[in-house]
């Protein structure tokens, strides 16, 4: 390609630009608007699927309850308990599932050195680590399969309760006492953010061996049984399976929806997810049309160009200039004034996205920071960006551009 | 070189037709130098437009080089103007913008012809009309003279056959439009076909031929 002509209409254009001045601003302001909105956008939909995550991605939970219909001559108003061996019961029938883990509970007083405080005890088995994104701090560790089968007296403890009890100082080797028992801690939750939780946050909780626990607790029924998916899309599949083979155990209509219940984040993430990806597309528009603004003035400045022009335009035409010459020309001087003004846009939106994220998150108290002060750029952006400005680039290039290759060689050249 | 046969323009505003030219013949051989006269409103610009081939004729021929001009797009009758027509207006046309340097290489940018073959030619050009130390300068920055003899050395840019100049020294004062015509005459001498537009008699004189022109119409 011959970029001689190219060259001339950027010395041309260099030397008006000082009057591009104004629209490069709006042209760097819609820019600007655009990127960080989407990156907000797109910097909360991900925060609400990290702090969901917090609880665990891809998770049901199955709880008991009581019967609403009667059933093969059973009266309704039963009530119906989970039991430890129904995990395996349910995992040998189900293969679909990938993780299965019983969990009891009970609110009962910790102490350790001399600090005595109450908090919910979980008994669980490693396989629940996994799936309740219980990240240790480095040093330490979640429950292990051995420490379940072996009844070891060991913790996994959430770090509020580390600083609790032991303040600033590392919590992995010491002691703590459950309801007079003693446990060593193996692990110290990582700090994370969980929108989702029941019993409180998982930085408040303590973990036992699933055998240790119910030493302590002696109840034969758990609380509920968490199950991961080998595929997300296998969930209410699950469910299904889930009702009925514990139907036919406990004699219970499948169909009964109170019979037992389910906490199926799968379903939860997917409707969470559709209502951030709504803002998303919708501070997009937002953004587009604030970039709108900016390529209007485009439009403006170069129709204005075209007629304040004219005269030149005639010159060119009468020395051998085609009209797709003319039309390059102011169509290339669009691009010029569009590719300052975003460029400027584009280099502060990364900027700032990236002073933002900068800021600390409180993990304490997890509030509306955690979704605002997390924006990100990522390719999708970037190609929505590319795609509206590639557009507005265009319809605001080609009218006056077309406008000033209609242009009658004799009329332009008398214009004064 | 240039036949035109029978030529009428009319333009037309509204329900308003006017007969800028009527039944217009004129033959201009190659290496001639010709002048076109005539009061205002006469068909002078018509006239030069046409041959120009920035206007075409409402009815006639018209034939350049043995080409039928009628037939041609608008780009293709650009790319006649680029190559084979070089036009000296009275008020030079030069772009503001652009230095003297780039107002000479234009039209061999629109030639598509290659960064060496465009240098060599500017600064042949320049020399030639004494204007090289001015490359840089752009047209505010040169006297009138100095603009008419960038846009004499814009219009050699790619070498044309014919001159086509629109009362080139109209402008000027008598000293620059001496100078002009010395030019002129020189390229006239060296072979080219120069067709002018003057209203002055002792300008016209340094022609061959000069073509009178009253109400559209060729004076015999």
């Amino acid at each position: 390609m011959n970029l001689t002509l190219p060259r001339f209409f950027w010395s041309e254009y260099r030397k008006r630009r000082k009057r591009t001045s104004l629209i490069t601003f709006a042209l760097f302001w819609g820019t600007l608007s655009i990127l960080l909105l989407m990156a907000f956008g797109q910097g909360m939909t991900t925060q609400f699927r990290v702090a969901f995550s917090g609880l665990g991605e891809t998770l049901i939970m199955v709880y008991g309850g009581q019967t609403s219909l009667p059933y093969e001559g059973l009266p309704k108003g039963r009530q119906i308990s989970l039991f430890p061996e129904d995990v395996d019961y349910l995992k040998d029938r189900i293969p679909e599932i990938l993780r299965i883990a019983p969990e009891s509970y009970g609110y009962l007083p910790v102490s350790a050195e001399g600090k005595e405080i109450n908090r919910t005890v979980h008994g669980t088995t490693a396989e629940f680590g996994l799936m309740r994104t219980q990240v240790p701090q480095l040093g330490g560790r979640f429950i292990n399969p051995d420490d379940v089968t072996e009844g070891r007296k060991v913790a996994f403890i959430g770090w509020k309760v580390a600083t609790d009890l032991f303040g600033s100082a590392d919590a992995v080797g010491r002691t703590i006492v459950v309801n007079r028992v003693p446990f060593t801690v193996v692990g110290v939750l990582q700090k994370k953010i969980q929108d989702s939780m029941y019993q409180g946050p998982d930085a408040d909780q303590i973990y036992l061996p699933f055998h240790a626990f119910r030493q302590l607790d002696n109840r034969r029924r758990i609380n509920q049984i968490h199950i991961q998916p080998r595929e997300a899309s296998q969930s209410l599949l699950i469910e299904s399976r889930v009702k009925t083979l514990l139907g036919r155990k406990y004699r219970f209509d499948p169909a009964d929806r109170y019979a037992t219940s389910f906490w199926n984040t799968i379903e939860d993430a997917k409707e969470g997810q559709a209502i951030f990806k709504g803002i998303e597309i919708f501070l997009g528009i937002i953004g587009a049309l604030t970039l709108l603004i900016g390529a209007v003035g485009v439009t403006n400045l170069m129709y204005a160009a075209a007629k304040e022009r004219t005269k030149e335009i005639g010159v060119k035409l009468a020395i051998g200039a085609r009209r797709r010459t003319i039309v390059g020309q102011f169509f290339l001087e669009t691009v010029f004034v569009f590719a300052k003004g975003t460029f400027w846009g584009f280099v502060a939106a990364f900027n700032i996205v990236h002073l933002i994220r900068l800021a600390p998150i409180n993990y304490e108290s997890f509030g509306i920071e955690a979704y605002l002060l997390r924006p990100e750029f990522s390719l999708r952006i970037f190609v929505a960006y590319v795609a509206v400005l590639s557009v507005l680039c265009f319809l605001s290039g080609i009218f006056p551009a077309l406008r000033a290759s209609r242009a009658n060689p004799i009329e332009s050249l008398r214009y004064e | 070189m240039i036949e035109l046969e029978d030529i009428t323009k009319v333009y037309r505003t509204g329900s308003q037709a006017l007969e800028a030219l009527r039944n217009v013949s004129v033959r201009i051989g190659r290496g001639e130098f010709v002048s076109v006269m005539g009061p205002s409103g006469s068909g002078k610009s018509t006239l030069m437009n046409i041959i120009g081939c920035l206007d075409t004729p409402t009815a006639g021929t018209y034939l350049l080089d043995g080409d039928k001009v009628a037939g041609l797009s608008f780009d293709e009758l650009a790319a006649v103007r680029n190559r084979k027509i070089g036009f000296v207006f009275q008020n030079f046309n030069l772009l503001p913008y652009a230095t003297a340097w780039e107002n000479v290489e234009l039209p061999m940018l629109f030639d598509g012809k290659n960064g060496k073959a465009r240098r060599q030619r500017v600064t042949e050009l320049l020399n030639a009309v004494g204007l090289f130390d001015w490359r840089e300068h752009r047209p505010s920055e040169l006297s009138g003279g100095q603009q008419q003899r960038i846009s004499l050395a814009r219009a050699l840019a790619n070498d044309p056959p014919i001159l086509l100049a629109d009362e080139p020294t109209g402008n000027l004062d008598s000293k620059s439009g001496e100078e002009i015509m010395a030019i002129l005459t020189e390229l006239w001498r060296g072979g080219r076909t120069i067709v002018m537009v003057t209203h002055n008699d002792h300008i016209a004189a340094h022609s061959e031929r000069i073509i009178r022109l009253f109400d559209g119409q060729v004076q015999d």
